[in-house]
């Protein structure tokens, strides 16, 4: 179960403090922990740090990891960059789409997998690759792939 | 080809040892060895490591900072994860050799996002120095604190740009900064502070134990060390190459099973295309710029996939910051797809375009934007026959 946001944002200070250079590792243990950043916890860590919300969000928006629209229990993010296209990550990213029946950028409607395209993840000598939360998958074929996806709760 | 492997020899010297050996010479000196090895940065700009360290020493201020750049975003580069989960003692001890070096008791690693897994490797790393008094407070018995944090980024391939590592860890959007000045003079939290790559930092106890001449003997002519290379794409045995530095992309294609080369990526994304008439260029920073990419294409491949691909990336990673490099990606991915549909037919037809990436190399303030036109003229000049007139080489 997780925490409430303000307590997420409160126990992120106490570890990381106030200063603006924390915002970055405030975020990403939010982040981590619900899967995106809500409102309230924006609100919580401009008012933590002594910034405008408009500053924090604009941080936000600046990374690719951070969200602040809710997402799945499990993030897949699938390397779409060029040597792991060459690997057949085209065919790996329908075999996703195909098996959880939404298109990549989007979350099953169960909330337990979001399908995200990444640049390189570097790992492009064992391509085609994804990683699964902080997991790494490599070399995948489709039967492999249908497999790791069964295999989330 | 000699093997001189170095930084990934299955044969290391002893945890702790070059650290030993710095801390029984004085701080100045240890800049002068590695100054004198003349090792250039493995990030891929190549500034001399010695002179960053000279000036970061040199320059006044308190706090300094060791900032190891582990951010590796290049598309086809992997040799820093490789480093880090094979070598990661070492790059710890190179961290705390130039903490010593330049006066400095706080290093961080900022560790890409898409590499947690690498996280509790480096933990483990840090916990077992500090239990052998090589990391932490008064280390080896000497007055001499260090100690090493590491920060994950969030997802920004810009992050890599020294700056905006920068301005990242300092909590904001990573946005390049304008330069000067330069983070030896003011960089985290306005505090001197040296950033260097994984690689360099691996190199650094290497030197310090084994002396500058021996390194410089290492690399082929004016060059010198090892360097580490990733290679990838249509090749037999993908992996990371440690070669002497300015060995010629030939020797890396042979050791790595090479067929069929159509095309080489040297440099990543924002490096250079090279044809198979090419190979005996060399690795190096008088020649192709050795930042650790090198993805290879066979003969089937039709690299304006390619050129669509690394587009894409460049739209997607760029700051936004400068409008030749927000929009002139952009434009380039335009001539891409009208060239594919046939819109575009001649080279005349193209001049705007290689106008266009002119001013981009000028007008943009990092590396992104000055770089990423360099695979649109290599590919669309060297590789594409248009319907009506001269492309391809
Ligand atoms: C867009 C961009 C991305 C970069 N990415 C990286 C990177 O991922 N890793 C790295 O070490 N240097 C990267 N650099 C180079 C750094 O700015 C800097 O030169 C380097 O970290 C200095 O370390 P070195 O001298 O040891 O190479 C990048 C530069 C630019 C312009
Ligand atoms: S060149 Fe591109 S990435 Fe670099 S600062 Fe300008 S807009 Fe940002």
């Amino acid at each position: 179960m997780s925490r409430n946001p303000q307590k997420i944002v409160f126990d992120a200070v106490a570890k990381y403090g106030s200063g603006r250079e924390a915002v970055v590792q405030i975020l990403t243990e939010i982040n981590r922990e619900l899967g995106y950043i809500p409102e309230e916890s924006i609100v919580a860590v401009a008012d933590a740090v002594g910034v405008s919300n408009a500053e924090i969000y604009s941080v936000i928006s600046f990374y690719s990891f951070f969200s602040t629209e809710p997402r799945g229990r499990n993030i897949i993010r699938l390397c779409t960059t060029i040597s792991c296209e060459m690997k057949g990550s085209r065919e790996i990213l329908e075999t996703i789409e195909a098996e959880l029946g939404i298109k990549a950028g989007a979350t099953t409607p169960d909330g337990r997998i979001t399908l995200e395209t990444t640049s390189c993840i570097g790992l492009c000598d064992q391509a085609p690759a994804i990683l699964v939360n902080d997991t790494p998958h490599t070399r995948l074929t489709p039967d492999e792939t249908r497999r790791i996806i069964a295999g989330l709760e | 080809m000699s093997e001189k492997k170095i930084l990934t020899a299955t044969e290391q010297p002893d945890t702790g040892s070059a650290l030993k050996k710095s801390l029984e010479m004085t701080s100045a000196d240890v800049v002068f060895e590695v100054r004198e090895s003349e090792i250039r940065g493995r990030g891929g700009a190549g500034f001399p490591t010695g002179i960053k360290w000279n000036l970061a020493g040199a320059a006044s201020g308190s706090n300094k900072m060791v900032i190891c750049n582990a951010d590796e975003g290049e598309p086809g580069t992997f040799k820093d994860r490789y480093l880090i989960e094979n070598y990661a003692l070492k790059l710890l001890e190179g961290m705390t050799i130039a903490g010593y070096a330049i006066g400095s008791s706080h290093g961080i690693i900022y560790l890409r996002a898409e590499y947690p897994y690498l996280i509790p490797i480096i933990e483990k790393a840090r916990e077992d120095l500090i239990r052998e008094n090589l990391l932490g407070e008064n280390i080896l018995g000497k007055d001499f604190n260090f100690d090493i944090e590491i920060r994950p980024g969030a997802g920004a391939y810009v992050c890599g740009e020294e700056t905006s590592l920068i301005e990242s860890l300092e909590g904001k959007r990573g946005v390049p900064r304008n330069k000067p000045p330069y983070p030896v003079n003011s960089g985290y939290l306005f505090r001197p502070t040296v950033v260097n790559n994984v690689e360099t930092f691996a190199a650094v106890p290497h030197i310090i134990l084994n002396g500058a001449e021996w390194f410089q003997d290492l690399g082929i002519g004016d060059c010198t060390g090892t360097k580490l290379f990733s290679i990838s794409g249509d090749i037999e045995n993908p992996g990371v190459y440690e070669l002497p530095m300015g060995s010629t992309i030939g020797e890396l294609l042979e050791a790595a099973g090479a067929k069929d080369v159509q095309a080489v990526q040297v440099g990543g994304a924002s490096g250079a295309t090279i044809t198979a008439d090419e190979l005996e260029r060399s690795l190096s920073f008088d020649d192709l710029p050795p930042g650790g990419s090198v993805i290879v294409f066979n003969s089937s491949r039709d690299l304006m996939d390619v050129l669509e691909n690394f587009l894409e990336f460049f739209v997607h990673e760029s700051c936004g910051q400068c409008t030749t490099c927000r929009e002139g990606n952009v434009r380039l991915l335009d001539a891409v797809h009208l060239i594919r549909n046939g819109e575009i037919s001649s080279m005349e037809e193209l001049e705007p375009f290689f106008q266009l990436a002119e001013v981009m190399k000028i007008g943009s303030k990092c590396g992104l934007g000055q770089t990423s036109p360099n695979c649109f003229i290599d590919i669309v000049t060297r590789f594409i026959d248009l319907p009506d007139g001269k492309g391809g080489a």
